[in-house]
């Protein structure tokens, strides 16, 4: 059975069109695309937010030109410990989806400034992180592109945005991950115990692109606000998204609870600050995430584990707050003890088989205590879960070689994302871009 | 020509934002989802200006209205809750009444989208998934949102921020290499972040509608929307070795890292570029270091022992000076650094109130409260906050008379026959003690109040 039928068979047994729903929705090809009227020039330089902003446009079928000095973009060497295929860097291929390649110096070239207006008169985004008011300096900024072009979307990126005097004051402070997390509150949240010796128990980065890939998807996210006002009345406008926001603005939390708590919360390790248990523990052959914070949830849990003559004591049948640091500490032991008796495999199915059967009891609210082997990137994509579901997909590109991005971040029924196609040649659609554009 | 920053202050100007018009007015939103991942991807519509109508059971409401930092409650709400489900009508509705599924369905013929957090395939078997909804409404845009996704062996696997995190690996490259500590990112932001991806995904799909015509399902995994923000998968594919741990260096740049200043404060510093670091050592009055051959290249500089090297250097400056001056220095000359800034600094640093990334709410229920402004300033059709979030059941009325033209009548036998209800006694349910609800005109809608 091919993989889309045992999908059909397995969902439609319960009656309905979910079957064939979910049996459609595997694949993109041969569907419409959403932004296939639209085209996004990205000049951005030096930034992935801008990078990863466009890449999710040209995901949804918007036509993206990747517009780079003949040297190339700085951000083709920001890569880990300098790991390069051809001098280009893994996350400039990662991100080197269905786009285009011109070569022009808007930086240093007057005339190379004519022809990205010219291209921007035809163009529904365009994408830049150049220090606040320098494209507008050269006579190519939002105010002068906009003269000509009032239907389009002009996305910037920079530290702290495009308005007020501290935007001003620091313009020419670039933007960088490490400097977006922790300007918008990440790292004061992550990290050891205060009594931890240093530097465990300093603010910690988080371990991926936190600061860029929020700022990249805010871009986006605001960016398509914008293209469905402008689907709607033909009206463009400019979005700005600050580095120094990307983090606490998106998750909210550390405003509201700066205001409220009139302090700044401590870093607690690894526990929580809502939910226990909640968090991971060692077992024999690695670790598992252990989530199990309601009630009927945690008791189970208990059970599963044997620990059930814990059940009656107060501080954890009534409290599990981790307000009280030791007391959480101590539970946190209490389970680990009996974690590291067994496999991560055992702890999984131990888990799974206490909550089919509450599930299937009649009295239900028999408690899910949801217990997962915890997995390294690379762990992931052995899952057969993402093999089914096409999470990864393995690229070839003309000069750097086959290999594996994550992809189909969305599954769409009608009009879903895709990457047809992966390149990062400087200049490579030079000709292309000239006589489609540029020839009249 | 005017100033640039007079001009974007004038074109960003906060003050007039709440005048301009709202891109998705006249989007209707029907709000299945509970926790964070469904209802941020609802809220992020509201903000746009969408009518979004939240579902929940009465008397017992969304399982994260009491859940707050530390049982830390805020005028008998949860205070992080109000970012979350801001801008929203609260209608509570008891799902198990045929009645019930009735509204639901009535509700459905004029919607634009609906969103749902359930357990995968729990929606179509309480006959509200996209199978029924779309037989009511063909255009509708149903948005599914799970840790897992529908289809695939793990579909039933429930799940947390914490669950997707582990199984997308982003958990494990938190932490110091060579220690069996991992930390999980905060606040949920393996919730949030998802959240996102589903209201990017649903504004495409809006596009499409507007030029098609379609409707369509969309399965939102939050696994793979973490996943999309690795590049580690092709680090791995190409080289065969994994990036792993690096405590706070970022081994994509040199130096970047957090350091520790001269006054005791934590500082992020990076060096994205040559340029960039040719000014951070001009900085630091070793403009030598430019020159040397171990440094001057990027992809030199990159290389694991040059790298460690010149992070020894930037922290023994790093701890000569203190941070406001470092931060000044990079200002003048020009390369990336920041204070490590916490919660108070957050709600408290006078630009972001200027920009309108932390925005001093002045709620008619709740009075004044700080939250966090958009991640994206639009100028023309800016995000904006109308309320906040409100006792469960708070919108009852308003929404069946105004959007289903129910009648006083009605909805009490609606009430009597406990198909609609309100809060019970808990925080984070009901509203505020020294508040009148009998006085509002918003939950007595349509009904004769005395002020």
């Amino acid at each position: 059975m091919s993989p889309k039928e045992e999908i059909y068979t397995r969902h439609a047994a319960k009656g309905g069109d979910r079957g064939k729903v979910l049996a459609e929705i595997m694949n993109a090809e041969g569907k419409p695309e959403v932004l296939d009227d639209v085209l996004v020039l990205d000049v951005s330089s030096a930034n992935f937010a801008g990078i990863i902003c466009a890449s999710y446009l040209a995901e949804f079928g918007a036509e993206v030109i990747k517009i780079e000095p003949s040297k190339g973009d700085p951000a083709r060497q920001i890569t880990p410990f300098g790991v390069t295929v051809q001098g280009v860097g893994i996350p400039f291929m990662f991100e080197g989806r269905n786009k285009r390649y011109m070569t022009l110096d808007i930086k240093n070239s007057a005339e190379d400034r004519k022809l990205f207006a010219k291209l921007a008169q035809k163009a529904a985004v365009v994408i830049e992180s150049f220090a606040p008011g320098e494209m507008d300096a050269w006579g190519i900024g939002y105010r002068q592109l906009s003269a000509a072009n009032p239907g389009l979307v002009y996305i910037a990126l920079s530290a702290y945005g495009q308005y007020t005097d501290k935007a001003k004051e620091s313009a020419k402070m670039p933007d960088t991950d490490v400097t977006s997390q922790a300007g918008s509150g990440l790292p004061a949240q992550m990290g050891g115990t205060p009594d931890e010796p240093e530097p465990n128990n300093w603010p910690l980065r988080g371990g991926m692109w936190a600061g860029w890939y929020i700022s990249g998807l805010s871009a986006a996210l605001g960016g398509t606000v914008a293209l469905i006002h402008r689907q709607n009345t033909g009206q463009g406008q400019m979005v700005d998204v600050a580095g120094m926001d990307a983090y606490s603005s998106m998750v909210g939390m550390p405003a509201t609870i700066g205001f409220t708590w009139e302090k700044a919360r401590p870093r607690i390790g690894v526990l929580d600050f809502i939910l226990y248990p909640y968090g991971h523990w060692k077992c024999k052959d690695g670790f598992v995430a252990i989530a199990a914070p309601r009630d009927h949830d945690f008791r189970a849990l208990l059970k599963v584990l044997g620990l059930w003559e814990q059940e009656d004591d107060w501080r954890y049948s009534s409290d599990r707050i981790p307000d009280i640091l030791e007391q959480a500490l101590h539970l946190h032991k209490i389970i680990e003890e009996k974690t590291i008796l067994h496999t991560a495999d055992e702890l999984v199915a131990m888990a799974l088989n206490y909550s089919k059967k509450s599930a299937r009891s009649k009295w239900r609210g028999g408690g899910v205590p949801i217990v997962m082997k915890l997995m390294t990137p690379e762990e992931a994509m052995g899952n057969k879960q993402w093999q089914i579901r096409k999470a990864f997909q393995e690229v070839e590109d003309e000069k750097l070689g086959k290999y594996t991005i994550s992809a189909n971040f969305v599954k769409m029924s009608e009009s879903p994302p895709r990457v047809k196609w992966v390149s990062s040649e400087i200049g490579k659609d030079n000709e292309y871009i000239r006589k489609k554009y540029l020839s009249d | 020509m005017e100033d640039y920053f007079s001009y974007t202050a004038k074109l960003f100007n906060p003050d007039e934002a709440n005048q301009k018009p709202e891109a998705l007015k006249g989007i209707r939103v029907l709000d299945f989802s509970h926790v964070i991942f469904g209802p941020i991807a609802a809220r992020l519509l509201a903000d746009y200006g969408a009518e979004v109508i939240k579902l929940e059971l009465p008397f017992y409401g969304d399982l994260w209205r009491p859940a707050t930092y530390w049982g830390k409650y805020w005028k008998h709400s949860n205070p992080i809750w109000h970012n979350i489900t801001k801008n929203k009508y609260f209608l509570s509705v008891n799902l198990q009444l045929k009645e019930s599924k009735e509204l639901i369905y009535k509700m459905a013929e004029k919607a634009d989208v609906v969103i749902e957090n359930f357990a995968p395939g729990t929606a179509d078997a309480w006959k509200i998934g996209y199978d029924k909804i779309s037989k009511i409404n063909p255009k509708i845009i149903f948005l599914s949102c799970s840790t897992y996704g529908q289809f695939g062996p793990m579909r039933y696997f429930p799940g947390w921020d914490l669950l997707a995190q582990g199984a997308s690996g982003v958990l494990t490259l938190n932490g110091y290499p060579d220690t069996d500590i991992y930390y999980k990112l905060p606040d949920y932001v393996g919730d949030f972040v998802p959240g996102n991806f589903g209201a990017l995904s649903v504004l495409m799909a809006l596009y499409h509608r507007k030029k098609t015509g379609k409707g369509q399902y969309i399965d939102m995994a939050q696994t793979e929307g973490l996943m999309r923000m690795l590049f580690n998968y092709t680090y791995h594919s190409v080289t065969k070795q994994a990036i792993g741990r690096t405590g706070n260096a970022d081994p994509s740049m040199v130096p970047a890292s957090i350091f520790k200043t001269a006054d005791d404060k934590f500082l992020a510093l990076a060096c994205a570029t040559a340029e960039q670091f040719k000014n951070f050592t001009s900085a630091m009055n070793m403009a030598q270091l430019a020159d040397d051959k171990r440094f001057a290249e990027t992809l030199e500089r990159l290389k694991p022992e040059n790298a460690q090297e010149l992070t020894k250097i930037a922290t023994d400056w790093v701890q000569t000076k203190s941070c406001a001056d470092i931060v000044k220095l990079a200002d003048e000359r020009n390369f990336p650094a920041a204070e490590v800034a916490d919660d108070y600094m957050i709600a408290n640093e006078e630009w972001r109130r200027k920009r309108g990334s932390v925005i001093l709410f002045k709620d008619e229920v709740y009075g004044d409260l700080v939250i966090a402004g958009p991640s994206a300033q639009l100028s023309g059709t800016p995000s904006r906050t109308k309320w906040l979030a409100r006792p469960l059941g708070y919108h009852n009325r308003l929404v069946l008379k105004k959007f289903l033209e129910l009648c006083e009548a009605d909805i009490e036998k609606l009430e009597k026959k406990k198909v609609i209800g309100t809060f019970d006694d808990r925080p984070g349910l009901k509203p505020p003690v020294y508040y009148n609800l009998s006085e509002d005109p918003i939950y007595n809608y349509g009904k004769e109040v005395k002020k």
